[in-house]
């Protein structure tokens, strides 16, 4: 734009001094015409004409009036030469020039001449014929006198039309140097108008320039960043108040030095070079508008720090310059070290305290299985009824015990997230029922009254997390009992719009006040002689409120001292349709035909209590140390169904499962159930990854052992619903109709293959992407669903984002069993319509 | 152009008799000047005239076609000669014309008193025999209305009053 005024400026200049030319040459022409004028006029060639002529008429008459008889003859001829003079004159003379043109004039003048030829013979001749001769002259005088007339007449009318003329001549000069005149001051009041214009348009320029330089001088210097600026060839133009602070270097100092030799570090200082002759050679910019860089810089001590920078270049006048705005991130340099710092120390930390606790929880429930098993094998021998009682005991504090240990397990497992909701339809009247029979021995030696009750319409099939759901229910229903002697504990059901509320009711000892608002806290216990009579860890309610928050629910306690306290607490619950032969473990024992069981399991203890479960029930039992040797048998004999130890020396269970499901023995499509002290549902997730059907805990339960047995073909269920969560599935099924349904499955199988395919190639692949894409896939997984799958994608992405190898390429390696089994399952969900 | 050129005649000299324009006689030295300063007349011949050194004028005139060469005695020589200083003169020509001139017209480079035209006599009929010259083409100054009337021929009488 600047350009364009100044161009603009440049041709008004010239046609200015072009138009003044044009005015200035015109009006010296007309001055040099109006001078020629006025100096004809003055020089006035012209004589007095009209006297010369009426004068050439005086002399004719002078001379006329002397032809008479008797007459001077030397004044005769006098007269005549004086009037032939006079003649001469008029025919020769430069002033009679323009007479002569008119042809009136010429005629007459014509005729005087031929009169005075005609005449001077007598003149001239001598005195005596002269005499002689006067009547002739005198009659040749009178002819002639018209013609003379004429002469001095129109000689007259000639002159005054050439004065006019001349008159008007000099008034159109005059008015045209009028107009020139009046042009010239035109054109200087426009040029006058045009550099006043300009000279506003340069103080306007001139005022914005210097604002926008404040400007720009204030910004720099109020920068945090350090700001500098430099030409073409790296040369500092300027350096701010705040690059100042930052290289310790005067800006008066290193104005005018290299940038180089100023802040570059000397082992940078080549590529420096280097990237300045190349932007000089090509253009090319790498460090030039291309948003932050981390660099390092020098300071005016020679010392060497990071410095974040942004380099942006501009187009002057002057040429290239670059501006650059540094800032010393040694500080941040250092934050972020100290936080990756206490990040990793509070990782591993963390990591460290889950680890202990697990393996804590696995050395106490592993002899304590031994004892609770070996108790139950006794109670099947004979016994005397006091043997029966100390049996009895035993196992009740061993259960508590283990109880105490499952506790703090599942706080270990909520507070690092891995509990997660098993939703599945399930039959809340039952669950009811079974707690409050197995609360009622407890109550009547309390002398208390227990008993449960809809409020409202029942609704017995609910999805809800059954175990989570009879967990808080036996925390809360056995709390009330041990609280209250002789009195009421009563169970209140409402089911409404997909929310299931549960008031539970005592008339027992009642909580202060203080003490409610802290109750659902970690170790909370009541400090009343009572209350230690009637003992615990402080722990139930406060993992009764994590399961409710894990349900999606809340809890609630009023209560007043000595009067008695009521909870509450709701979870969402939407109606399900009743499941025939569910959730009745405990009062449906499965019938089971004799099966060919492998048992593997290193602890001796166990080992036997399990043959001893197996063998009561009657079935055929075939035992392994390890895993190598449990490995060899699966490949020898087709059992029905292997038991597996996950923690073994020479071989681990989940090796060892891999080994049977890799090879071709003919066990290797047998079920395999996993037994384990270590029951977080993580582990889970690997277990079934590594192709096992389903996971025991220990102490195994006799309950539970048949439970396993028995499922046999129905095992599947059971994986399903560890890997699937229908209701996503049917969910998704609602919002897109049974087409869409279908083709989004299909893509999602076609993209699991790909990105499986892809996780299993030879190629070195980024751990960045491998993140991006698992975490891509684990999204459309929970929509169908696929709990399982998505988790071990999760796992994935997780140990490529920590960057953890080993990790990495074990959950790589389960990835395609997983998935194997999931898209199994997928397939086999048909959701309702 | 004016070119000076004096000569020193000495006395009265015989001018052989003209032939020009019809001239009848040419009579031993006809007086063809007279000059009337301080109530005393002075009168010239041709040949005074000459002796008194004369000048040559190269000029054009209005009244004349092309350029002629003007030969006479100036007008500031004869100022000196007859000692006028201050004043005017009053020249009448042989039909009575008469006209006012400045002596401050009287200068060097100034104004003659022709004689000659083109080297020959001037008769009467040619505006002889004295014709006042100034050199118009030398001098702008002297290409005006009042110097054209001051340039007087057929001059015959010089009245020099203050």
């Amino acid at each position: 734009m600047e350009n364009n005024t100044i161009s603009r400026a440049k041709a008004g200049r010239t046609i200015i001094a072009i138009a003044g030319l044009v005015v200035v040459v015109a009006i010296a022409l007309l001055t040099w015409n109006v001078r020629k004028e006025i100096e004809e006029l003055s020089s006035a060639r012209s004589d007095n004409v009209q006297w010369s002529l009426s004068q050439a008429e005086v002399e004719f008459h002078e001379f006329s009036g002397r032809i008479r008889t008797g007459a001077d003859l030397a004044a005769v001829r006098k007269r005549f030469d004086v009037f032939y003079s006079r003649i001469k004159t008029v025919s020769q003379g430069k002033v009679f020039e323009d007479l002569r043109s008119d042809p009136e004039f010429d005629g007459a003048l014509t005729e005087v001449q031929a009169w005075l030829d005609k005449v001077v013979p007598y003149i001239d001749a001598t005195d005596a014929e002269l005499t002689g001769n006067i009547p002739t002259l005198s009659a040749l005088v009178q002819e002639l006198h018209p013609a003379v007339r004429t002469l001095a007449n129109s000689g007259l009318i000639v002159f005054a039309r050439n004065a006019d003329e001349r008159r008007a001549d000099v008034a159109a000069t005059l008015i045209e140097l009028a107009v020139a005149l009046a042009v010239l001051i035109g054109a200087l009041g426009l040029g006058v108008l045009h550099l006043v214009r300009l000279n506003r348009q340069m103080r306007d320029q001139e005022r914005s320039q210097r604002q926008i330089t404040t400007r720009m001088t204030t910004v720099i210097n109020t920068s945090l960043d350090g700001v500098i600026v430099s030409d073409d060839r790296g040369r500092i133009i300027e350096f701010s108040p705040a690059a100042e602070e930052i290289f310790g270097h005067r800006a008066a100092d290193v104005i005018g030095k290299e940038l180089g030799a100023v802040i570059i570090p000397d082992h940078l200082l080549a590529a420096h070079e280097a990237g300045m002759q190349r932007m000089r050679d090509k253009g090319e910019l790498r460090v030039i508008g291309k948003g932050r860089q981390q660099l390092e810089a020098k300071r005016a001590d020679g010392s060497i720090f990071p410095v974040e920078l942004a380099v942006q270049s501009a187009v002057t006048e002057a040429g290239d310059i670059f501006i650059a705005f540094l800032r010393d991130i040694t500080q941040q340099k250092a934050d972020e070290a100290e936080l990756v710092d206490a990040r990793d120390k509070a990782i591993a930390g963390e990591k460290s305290r889950s680890e202990f606790l697990a393996t804590m929880s696995h050395e106490i429930r592993t002899p304590l299985n031994g004892l609770l098993g070996n108790l139950s094998l006794l109670r099947d021998t004979t016994l005397n009824p006091k043997q029966d009682t100390y049996i009895r005991n035993m196992e009740t504090s061993g259960r508590l015990l283990l109880n105490h240990v499952s506790d703090v397990l599942d706080i270990i497992r909520y507070d690092s997230g891995k509990v997660v909701a098993n939703i599945e339809p399930m039959n809340v009247s039952d669950l009811l029922q079974d707690i409050i029979d197995s609360q009622s021995g407890m109550a009547s030696k309390q002398e208390t009254t227990l008993g449960w009750s809809w409020n409202g319409p029942a609704q017995h099939w609910i999805t809800s997390d059954r175990d989570r759901l009879q967990h808080v229910l036996m925390n809360l229903v056995g709390n009330a009992v041990k609280f209250t002697k002789r009195g009421r504990v009563s169970v209140k059901v409402r089911w409404h719009e997909d929310e299931i509320t549960f008031d539970i009711e005592d008339t027992g000892a009642g909580i202060p006040l203080d003490q409610q608002a802290r109750i659902f806290d970690d170790f909370v216990t009541g400090n009343t002689a009572y209350d230690r009579e009637v003992g615990g860890t402080g722990l139930g309610l406060s993992i009764a409120k994590r399961f409710v928050s894990v349900l999606g629910g809340e809890i609630s306690v009023d209560s007043e001292f000595g009067k008695g306290s009521k909870f509450c607490f709701t979870v969402p619950a939407t109606r399900a349709v009743p499941e025939a032969g569910k959730n009745r473990p405990l009062a449906a024992p499965v019938a089971t035909k004799p099966l060919l069981v492998l048992v593997v399991e290193d602890n001796e203890i166990n080992r036997f209590v399990v043959r001893e479960m197996l063998q009561a029930d009657g079935h055929d039992v075939t035992v392994a140390h390890d895993g190598q040797q449990g490995v060899d048998l699966a490949a020898e004999k087709k059992f029905d169904l292997i038991l597996m130890d996950i923690s073994m020396p020479v071989l681990d269970g989940r090796s060892a499962t891999r080994r049977i499901r890799a090879g071709t023995g003919a066990s290797a499509a047998s079920r395999i159930i996993a037994l384990t002290a270590n029951a977080l549902l993580s582990e889970r997730e690997d277990y079934l990854a590594d192709g096992m059907d389903d996971v025991l805990t220990k102490p195994l339960k006799k309950s539970d052992l048949r439970r396993v047995l028995g499922q046999g073909e129905q095992a599947a269920v059971v994986s399903t619903t560890a890997l699937i969560n229908p209701k996503h599935s049917e969910e998704l099924f609602e919002v897109v109709g049974a087409q869409n349904y279908q083709n989004l499955l299909a893509r999602f199988n076609a993209e699991a293959e790909k990105l499986i395919d892809w996780l299993q190639s030879d190629n070195a692949l980024d751990l960045t992407d491998i993140a991006n894409e698992t975490h891509k896939l684990a999204g459309n997984s929970g929509l169908f669903g696929a709990v399982g799958f998505g988790e071990a994608l999760t796992a994935i992405e997780r140990a490529a984002k920590a960057g953890e190898d080993a990790k990495l390429i074990s959950a790589v390696g389960s990835l395609p069993q997983i998935w194997h089994r999931s898209k199994k399952a997928l397939a086999e969900i048909k959701p309702k319509e | 152009m004016l070119k000076s050129k004096r000569k020193f005649l000495a006395g009265i000299s015989l001018v052989t008799a003209f032939a020009i324009s019809g001239v009848s006689a040419a009579v031993a030295q006809d007086i063809i000047l007279t000059v009337t300063h301080d109530g005393q007349s002075l009168t010239f011949d041709r040949d005074a005239l000459e002796a008194l050194g004369t000048e040559t004028i190269e000029t054009s005139t209005i009244w004349t076609e092309g350029t002629h060469s003007f030969e006479g005695v100036s007008l500031a020589r004869l100022m000196q000669e007859v000692g006028a200083q201050e004043g005017k003169l009053i020249a009448t020509a042989v039909n009575d014309y008469s006209v006012d001139i400045p002596l401050s017209d009287a200068v060097e480079d100034g104004p003659l008193i022709a004689m000659k035209m083109d080297g020959a006599e001037m008769s009467l009929r040619d505006k002889g025999p004295l014709w006042v010259i100034y050199p118009y083409d030398a001098n702008s100054d002297y290409r005006s209305e009042v110097v054209y009337s001051r340039s007087i021929w057929q001059l015959d009488r010089l009245e020099i009053v203050d």
